[in-house]
């Protein structure tokens, strides 16, 4: 595959004072699913108008499939941009939105085939002569998609996609919005500020804070092995322990117990992640506490989510987050608020933070 | 109790501001002309019996000279000129303030409606004393030697134009400032990411959507500029005859008030229908298209 089919090379960009983006480099393939994860301010949505041409970047390069598009306008660029308001035409029905960045070099003949096509595979067919104002949001987000997509452009660029919808709604259109793409094999770089968005979505994921770029990876890689405490907090839940070497072992002083770790460390010093669904909780009654990698607490807080339950539970002065999955379909299989567990875990479930 | 009769207001304001008015300049249109105080008869005749005293010869009297019948084209030529020029500069300016930060939008918005504070009259002798032959205007191009004699800035149509322009600029970029104010500039963005140029997009996007502004900024200016009586009284030359100036002078020179009602009934008659007309089919259009 053809890794350099999006180059975004040395992008920074200002306004005033504000530093947006500073020194930005990504290389996204060809019919990559590219999601854009940050907070409001990390500079994303910068980098997706950028890209769109509608700002332009105080130094660097954008390249797209070999051709620097860096200083071309947008009506010039091989490449479509969803707004998140989807910004439709509301004086044009649903049929000439779809139409309306094909009109200057089709036939009409071509015009309505195509727009047919489209109006197929988004199935919105039967919305044709509506108007903007009476669509529902769904509807509105599938019209805004489809004159995207029926330019055909080399690249779709989703400013918060999902982000008008409701719930319900929203998790159907993940669903089919990367049906879509794989389908029709076009690159998406979408933003989005949800990360279960961004982890359902994308084939890979750039963390963006402060206009940089923390990390870039596959969403597994991201939520299983973050290499910074930012990362592993805005991703899921996230256990943040602080360890420190102690004779032959890692202890914290915090929990009071021993860590093993599978993996040489060098520093004396370090912060590591426990991901709630990795610890086992347990009766009290059933074991006696091991030295290492356990710990016993009493559970402050419990919520029943369906699947799972999560617990809060405090152990010394910190409290400890453990999601459990509901096995059994009996319900008092869970463990009372103010009842005293034991909290156990493998040793490869322990994550090492770099920074 | 009060609530339920506060919907009547605004047909209230109609009837006592425009339709009683309206009445009253019909009832002396249709009425025989004297020398006297009122200049015309009663229409209601009651020495010998009831009798109905009107005629319609003013109507008749009117429509019968081209010298009436022309200063009213004369003005409606001149409005819808004014109009254009207000609408093609007032546009671009509606649009940039429209679009700027705020607070530039604010300091510009003084701007357009600071003229209103100094008295209307003083303001276009002020581009009297501007065109005039030794005014500014002539000084300054004889002494960069663009011209060598002064020009007849003065009292003439162009004259005439420029000082309406002026003067009801204002009300062309208020009305549609407000509505350009409320544009969605994603629209634009959409249009250009979709292909369309600068050009292109004008003519598709932002012009269809500014239609109701437009509609609303130009009625306010044509309207009022086919009456216009000062500034073609002040600014402009024996050239061309107004209808405002022709009114005034059936009115107070010639004390002919009945002629000088016909004349302004037909006036309102003539403009106002079709407008209304338009109104109602426009607002089924603009319904029917959501804008």
């Amino acid at each position: 595959m053809d890794n350099n089919f999006l180059v975004i090379e040395n992008i920074s960009k200002s306004f005033g004072d504000n530093k947006v983006l500073e020194n930005i480099n990504l290389n996204i393939s060809k019919s990559e699913f590219f999601g854009l994860l940050g907070s409001s301010g990390s500079g994303k949505t910068t980098l997706l108008r950028i890209l769109g041409g509608f700002e332009k970047p105080d130094t660097g390069r954008v390249i797209l499939d070999g051709t620097d598009i860096t200083n071309l306008e947008p009506f010039d660029r091989p490449l479509n941009y969803m707004f998140q308001s989807y910004a439709l035409f509301p004086h044009l029905n649903v049929f000439n939105n779809l139409a309306f960045g094909i009109k200057e070099n089709f036939t009409k003949k071509e015009i309505e085939i195509n727009v047919r096509d489209i109006a197929e595979l988004l199935s919105i067919e039967h919305l044709l002569n509506r108007r903007i104002k009476q669509l529902s949001g769904g509807e509105q987000q599938r019209v805004a998609l489809g004159r995207c997509l029926i330019k055909k452009p080399k690249l779709l660029l989703l400013d918060e996609p999902l982000a008008a919808l409701d719930k319900k709604l929203r998790s159907k259109t993940q669903l089919e919005l990367t049906t879509l793409q794989k389908k029709l094999k076009i690159t998406f770089v979408f933003v989005t500020h949800d990360q279960e968005e961004a982890m359902s979505l994308s084939d890979r994921m750039a963390i963006m804070k402060n206009g940089l770029i923390l990390e870039c990876s596959s969403p597994e890689e991201i939520y299983e092995n973050p290499k910074s405490l930012y990362t592993a907090n805005f991703i899921g839940i996230a256990n943040i322990i602080e360890i420190y070497k102690k004779d032959e072992n890692f202890y914290s002083d915090d929990l009071d117990i021993n860590f093993k770790l599978n993996k040489e460390l060098k520093k004396t010093k370090t912060n590591i992640l426990l991901r709630p669904e990795k610890i086992k909780i347990q009766s009290i009654n059933n074991l006696k506490t091991s030295s290492f990698n356990s710990f016993s607490g009493e559970i402050l807080e419990k919520s029943y989510l369906g699947s799972f339950t999560r617990y809060e539970i405090k152990v010394n002065n910190i409290i400890i987050s453990v999601l459990d999955q509901n096995f059994n379909s009996n319900s008092n299989y869970n463990f009372p608020k103010g009842e005293k567990v034991i909290c156990s875990w493998e040793s490869e479930s322990i994550k090492i933070l770099e920074d | 109790m009060f609530e339920k009769y506060f919907v009547f207001s605004p047909y209230f304001w109609l009837v006592l501001f425009f339709f009683i008015p309206l009445a009253i300049i019909f009832k002396i249109s249709i009425s025989v002309s004297e020398w006297g105080m009122p200049p015309y008869q009663d229409i209601f005749l009651f020495d010998n019996g009831f009798k109905i005293n009107t005629t319609f010869e003013n109507y008749v009297y009117i429509f019968s000279d081209y010298y009436y019948i022309g200063s009213f084209v004369n003005s409606l030529i001149l409005a819808l000129i004014s109009t254009f020029f207000c609408l093609l500069i007032g546009f671009p300016l509606a649009f940039y303030i429209a679009t700027s930060n705020i607070r530039l939008r604010n300091i510009l918005l003084v701007l357009v409606v600071i003229p209103f504070w100094s008295s209307f009259l003083l303001r276009v002798y002020a581009w009297k004393i501007i065109l005039q032959n030794n005014g500014i205007l002539n000084v300054i191009l004889l002494n960069l030697g663009i011209t060598s004699e002064p020009l007849q800035l003065l009292y003439n149509q162009y004259a005439v134009i420029m000082g309406i322009v002026y003067t009801y600029l204002p009300l062309m970029i208020l009305p549609l400032y407000g509505y350009l104010n409320k544009f969605d500039l994603n629209l634009i963005e959409a249009s250009k990411d979709l292909g369309l140029n600068r050009f292109k997009t004008f003519f598709k996007v932002i012009l269809p959507l500014s239609v109701p502004g437009i509609v609303a900024g130009s009625l306010l200016v044509f309207i009022p500029v086919v009456g216009e009586f000062i500034i073609p009284e002040m600014l402009g030359g024996s050239d061309r005859l107004y209808y405002g100036k022709i009114l005034w002078e059936e009115f107070f020179v010639n004390r002919n008030w009945p002629g000088a009602s016909a004349l302004a009934f037909s006036g309102i008659i003539i403009l106002v229908l079709p407008i209304v007309i338009f109104q109602i089919l426009y607002s089924r259009w603009s319904q029917k298209n959501e804008i």
